[in-house]
């Protein structure tokens, strides 16, 4: 199945979603030659937020990749109350939305550590390097620590050259 | 007649720079390929994430491959 990270994190900008990048595409553009298969973003699970995230997926036959049912993503209020992650799969590859960054916190800490980048179809932020990091030794997995390597090597370059 | 030092590099030997920090000389010697990292500094975020993406189009490609011939 294909996987168009560019191409979904286009959409999200396109439609005002409040996205933070996180994970593994962050690590990439930080410049962590790594291979993910996913998308990971925080965002507000808020219900405005969510609206505009439904609309950004919405001819993407988006649905709930956790559940052995495939259940189709599609809101609710009442599911707009009790949301604190999003695991979807959808036409453009994986995206996964998380609520709050362990090691970090809510998306408005998250927000407040992020960077903006300005890419062809707009700007959109990530997680600063150093809170990448922090995050990756929050989460403590083998390919976190793997991956936490390199980031360290581009934060000490940066601080080199700064 | 090539030095030493350039056949070395011709032949993948990496050196540790004497200026390298220390998390360099760990990655470094951890056994990851400096070069790649170095290479890819010179990119722009955007760059970066265009060529990712090559990487995983042909990553995906590979396993449908494997797949079709299961």
């Amino acid at each position: 199945m294909a996987q168009d990270d560019k191409a979904l994190i286009a959409r999200l900008q396109q439609h005002g979603v409040e996205f933070v990048l996180i994970g593994g595409v962050c690590g990439v553009m930080h410049g962590a030659g790594l291979v993910t298969y996913d998308l990971d973003v925080c965002c507000r699970l808020g219900s405005v937020n969510l609206r505009r995230l439904e609309a950004a997926l919405k001819d993407l036959n988006p649905w709930h990749r956790l559940t052995p049912n495939k259940l189709p993503f599609a809101l609710t209020d009442e599911l707009c109350s009790c949301l604190k992650n999003l695991y979807l799969q959808t036409d453009l590859g994986k995206l996964d939305c998380l609520g709050d960054v362990k090691g970090v916190g809510d998306y408005d800490a998250v927000l407040k550590r992020s960077v903006e980048f300005e890419m062809s179809f707009g700007r959109i932020r990530m997680l600063d390097l150093d809170t990448l990091i922090a995050a990756k030794e929050a989460v403590g997995r083998e390919k976190d620590k793997y991956a936490v390597r390199l980031l360290r090597v581009l934060a000490e370059k940066r601080r080199g050259s700064n | 007649m090539i030095d030493a030092a350039t056949l070395a590099q011709m032949n993948g030997e990496q050196v540790c720079p004497p200026h390298a920090g220390p998390a360099w000389r760990e990655a470094f010697e951890y056994g990851f390929d400096m070069s790649l990292i170095e290479e890819t500094l010179t990119k722009t975020p955007e760059q970066r994430l265009d060529e990712h993406q090559q990487k995983l189009n042909f990553i995906l490609e590979i396993e449908a491959t494997r797949s079709r011939k299961n």
